[in-house]
This record gives C-alpha cells, sequence and structure tokens, in this order.
C-alpha cells in the first residue's frame, strides 16, 4: 500500500485534479491511433506494464463506481456476512451484515471496514489473539497472491468476553491480475470455552481447500504431498480455442482443470477432428506423462474458458515418482478417462445424435461444475461428428422436450433427471464406472 | 462460459469466419458502446460468420498485456489476415469495415 507505483495510488484523488491525471495517464500512451482515441475520449483504460494493471480514466472509474454501488446493495441484500478485499488487504466493501455484526459483537473478531487494511487489523489485535491473526495473515497472503484459490480460517475471539469463535472463509475473485478476494465471516453460536472448562485443543486453523478444491486430482493428495506438489503450481487462465497439445508434439507442461472444459481430439487425414474424451475438474492434461509417453497422442483443445493449475512436465514426473498418492489417484483418472474414450467410440458409432447431445451436456455439465454454459452448433457439430443440421434438430428436440433452454449458444439445463433419462446408456455407464472405482 | 467472454458462432464457410478480439474495461461506458457498435456491424455485415471473444482488461490484465494491447477498448482482427487493430469505442463504422477488409456500402 505504501508503494507509490500501485494502481490504487494512481486513482484519481481529491488533491489530484482530473486534468492533472488525464495528462499523466496520457503519458503512458504509445502510438498514433491510441493517442488519436485517447483525445477523442474514446479511451476507458490505458494498460500499464509497470504495475500490471489496467488504469482506469476518471470517466471510467466513475462509471465503475456506480455498478460498485450496485454490487453493494446485491451484497447487502445478502444474510450472511460478506466483504471484499483488494489485492493490497484494504476493504473495498463490505455488506450490512457485516457491519451490524461488527458492531454487535463489539467490533472482534477482525472487524475491519470499507476502506481499512486487514493486514493491519491483523497486526492490532489483542495478544491473546496473535496466533490465530498471523494465521489469518498467512491465508490472505496466500490468496491474494494466488498460491491458494480459497482456504478457512479458525477464529477466536477473546474480548469481548464471553470467548466466541468465528470462522472466515477467504476466496479469491477470478482473474490473471493481482487478486482480489472475498472474505465470508461465520459465528459460532456456542461461546468457545465453557465456563470453566478447558481451552479447546488447537489444530493449525488454515484449511487448505486446495485450489478451490476444484481440482479433484489435487484434492485427493494428503496435506503433507499437497504442500510440497503446490509449490510447482501455478495458475493459469485456459481460454477458447487454445490448443494446448498437438498430435505428435512434446509435453513441456501439464495442466489440472479448476474450471474450464479440455477437449481431447483425434484427427484422421481428409476428416474433421472428432473428440474422443473430456476433462474437466475430474482429471488432468498430460497424463499420457506418467505412463513414459513424452508426446501426445491428441490435440488438446480448451473448449470452456476457466482456470487450471500448470505444473512444468519435469517438476510433475519428479512429484509423481514420489508420491505414492498421486500414483493412485492418477491410475484410478486414466482408468476412467479410458472407460469414457472406447465408450465414446462405441456411442458415436451406435447412438442417434440426439441421446449423444444430452450425454455430452451432462458431461459437460459436470465437469464445468455449472448448468449454464455457452456452447454454439458449430462446434458440438465437431464434438459429436455430425453436421451441423443433425445438432439444431437434436437440440431442438431437448428444448421442445423442456430438458434445455438454448438461445445463441447459451445452454442452460433445465431438467438435469429428464435430460439424463433422454441420454444414452453410455453416460450412465461411464458415470457408474467412475463412481465404482472411486468407492 | 461464468466469465464474461463470449463466443459467437460460425457459418458453415470457415474460410469466410472473421475471428476477432475486444479488449474492454468492465462496463465503462466507451466498452459498452464498443461491444454494441461491434455487435450491430456483426449482425448486419458478418451475419453468423464470425468468432469474437471480449476480454475484460479489469480482470484479465495480464492478458492484454501479453497481446501487446495499450489502450481499451481495441479491437483485433485475428484472421484472416492481415489482422489489424481498430482502437476506440468502435463508432466509425465505415473505418472499423475497412479494418476488418469489408465492403462498406452493406452486405
Amino acid at each position: 500500500m505504501n508503494d507509490a507505483r500501485t494502481t490504487t495510488d494512481r486513482r484519481l484523488t481529491p488533491d489530484r485534479s482530473e486534468a492533472a491525471f488525464k495528462h499523466w495517464l496520457r503519458r503512458l500512451v504509445t502510438g498514433a491511433a491510441e493517442l488519436k482515441a485517447f483525445d477523442a475520449g474514446e479511451i476507458d483504460a490505458v494498460m500499464d506494464r509497470d504495475s500490471g494493471s489496467a488504469v482506469l480514466l476518471p470517466e471510467a472509474q466513475s462509471a465503475l463506481n456506480g455498478t460498485n454501488r450496485i454490487v453493494l446493495s446485491a451484497l447487502d441484500a445478502l444474510p450472511g456476512e460478506v466483504c471484499v478485499i483488494d489485492s493490497n488487504g484494504v476493504v473495498v466493501m463490505a455488506n450490512k451484515a457485516w457491519r451490524v455484526s461488527g458492531t454487535a459483537h463489539a467490533r472482534a473478531g477482525l472487524d475491519v471496514r470499507a476502506g481499512e487494511n486487514i493486514y493491519a487489523a491483523c497486526r492490532d489485535v489483542p495478544e491473546s489473539e496473535r496466533e490465530y491473526a498471523a494465521d489469518m495473515t498467512e491465508g490472505l497472503r496466500q490468496v491474494l497472491t494466488r498460491m491458494r484459490q480459497s482456504l478457512t480460517c479458525r477464529y477466536v475471539c477473546h474480548a469481548p468476553r464471553p470467548r466466541r469463535t468465528c470462522t472466515f472463509t477467504i476466496a479469491a475473485i477470478a482473474g490473471d491480475g493481482p487478486a482480489n478476494a472475498v472474505i465470508t465471516r461465520e459465528w459460532s453460536d456456542k461461546p468457545a470455552i465453557e465456563p470453566g472448562g478447558l481451552p479447546p485443543k488447537r489444530s493449525r486453523n488454515v484449511e487448505v481447500e486446495r485450489a478451490g478444491a476444484s481440482n479433484k486430482l489435487l484434492s485427493a493428495l494428503p496435506p503433507r504431498e499437497y504442500s510440497r506438489f503446490a509449490g510447482g503450481l501455478e495458475q493459469v487462465t485456459l481460454t477458447y480455442g487454445q490448443v494446448l497439445y498437438e498430435p505428435g508434439e512434446p509435453m513441456h507442461e501439464v495442466y489440472f482443470p479448476n474450471d474450464c472444459l479440455v477437449s481431447l481430439l483425434t484427427l484422421v487425414e481428409g476428416h474433421r477432428a472428432l473428440e474422443v474424451g473430456l476433462v474437466g475438474r475430474e482429471g488432468m492434461i498430460g497424463a499420457r506423462l506418467a505412463l513414459g509417453a513424452a508426446t501426445s497422442s491428441v490435440r488438446a483443445l480448451v473448449q470452456g474458458t476457466g482456470t487450471a493449475m500448470r505444473m512444468t512436465s519435469d517438476r510433475f514426473l519428479k512429484e509423481f515418482r514420489r508420491s505414492p498418492a498421486l500414483q493412485r489417484a492418477l491410475f484410478q483418472f486414466t482408468d476412467t478417462l479410458m472407460i469414457q474414450i472406447s465408450q465414446t467410440a462405441a456411442c458415436n458409432r451406435f447412438h442417434m445424435v440426439e441421446a449423444r447431445l444430452a450425454r455430452w451436456l451432462l458431461m459437460t455439465a459436470e465437469r464445468m461444475a455449472s448448468p449454464e454454459f455457452h456452447l454454439t452448433h458449430e462446434f458440438l457439430a465437431d464434438m459429436l461428428g455430425v453436421r451441423r443440421e443433425g445438432v439444431t434438430v437434436a437440440a431442438s428436440a431437448l428444448q421442445h422436450r423442456k430438458l434445455i433452454h438454448y438461445r445463441r449458444g447459451d445452454i442452460t439445463i433445465l431438467d438435469t433427471p429428464g435430460l439424463e433419462a433422454a441420454s444414452c446408456s453410455c453416460y450412465r455407464y461411464v458415470q457408474a464406472q467412475a463412481q465404482a472405482a472411486t468407492s | 462460459m461464468a466469465d464474461k467472454r463470449k463466443k459467437k458462432s460460425a457459418g458453415k464457410d470457415a474460410v469466410t469466419v472473421v475471428v476477432m478480439r475486444l479488449y474492454v474495461a468492465g462496463r465503462a461506458p466507451n466498452s459498452i458502446k464498443a461491444i454494441a457498435n461491434l455487435e450491430a456491424i456483426c449482425r448486419q455485415h458478418l451475419k453468423d460468420g464470425y468468432k469474437l471473444e471480449i476480454v475484460d482488461v479489469c480482470e484479465h490484465p495480464r492478458r492484454a498485456l501479453d497481446d501487446g494491447v495499450l489502450v481499451t477498448p481495441s479491437l483485433a482482427k485475428l484472421s484472416p489476415t492481415p489482422g489489424a487493430n481498430i482502437i476506440g469505442n468502435l463508432g466509425d463504422t465505415s473505418s472499423v469495415l475497412a479494418a476488418l477488409g469489408l465492403p462498406t456500402t452493406g452486405p
């Protein structure tokens, strides 16, 4: 926060005139077309390489502040206690429940208000709460530097009496710049220590949820192994259309999807690419490395934008050799993927387009952890290996039965059990096999 | 998808598909105008023959910096070649059409 080069400090402040700020900002702009648009008032933001962020012009800042007011109104309507902090730990907004509860608890439990810095609040806690505040500080640091997607911290307030416990959940807000985070606070109804009783035995209260607990392979690792593994992980955003591997080319990095979706496509000369597998948060891209291969056998194409954890292949192989838990999880995933691939091959040959489309939509929703996603007819035609018209007819039929809503590529699953009934047996078979493998 | 990106479907003829990426700053005024102007141009001149990705630089600044974007709104035409960059709120339709390599006298 004290760094004069941070974006926060570069925003318009009362002692800095709008004209002077815009003049200063214009100096960051290069290029004739960019300068012309800037002078014409057609620019909202200027990219600043030093801070790695976008610096908003006053008009844009003012418009977004209006949006913030709407967001705060929405947060105020929530019954839970919520606050939003920026990458420096400054509270951007705190909802009504948070503010009211803070007053009711005499501002115990790290009660910070808009404009205050939560790191500073952690430093200023009473001696008896130092240990909890230190864990909280470390947790915040990990989330705001994107080492962790989210985590929970238990915090025991010693004053005012009786002691009460609250649980903070800190979650990073998606994006690839400096992280902002949402913090929720829940109070336990019972005092932390019953009168005359012993203080509760305290374990390390930072419970890592491993990259939002989104990737199931990473979630399967024991805490100690995950801690070691996490040192080599880096969160990246994978975007629609991005090719991670091409057939026959070396796999330099592996990916553990959090909320993105990756298709495995096989290429046959003279034909369109055909999808043979779909990987989301349940697995990883590059599992073939563990089987001794160095190159990919398929094209790995990102079909749903989202985040993933990335690791270099060398580091992955090193960790794989020393982690029995990772080996077990990976072999299990590979087995499930092989079942999916073989069943998809049979499905493509024998089943009707409508049933295959239903299966594919269910698989996508499961991996994206959302009933809403964006897929075009052309893309679905590629994935199912049929003509675009065939997809149009099948999607219309599912929509007519009120199982899905489809408009301009935006798909919403309205009736999951109904869609399961409409899907071919392959969906249930693969799902059953996967469940059997994990049980 | 959950983020602010969206894609428009391409037509059957892959050769004529125009692939574009628009960098915006959230719901800021010029960014909203740029999205509206571009969608109108696409509706009128490209029908379904385009793919458009919208990148919010407030959420993904690193991506914009890596792509060499200096200011927003900024439209990058990625294919077919030659590529082009158009800066501003895309209010000048004829300039946008010219940069995209499209005829300026309607579809």
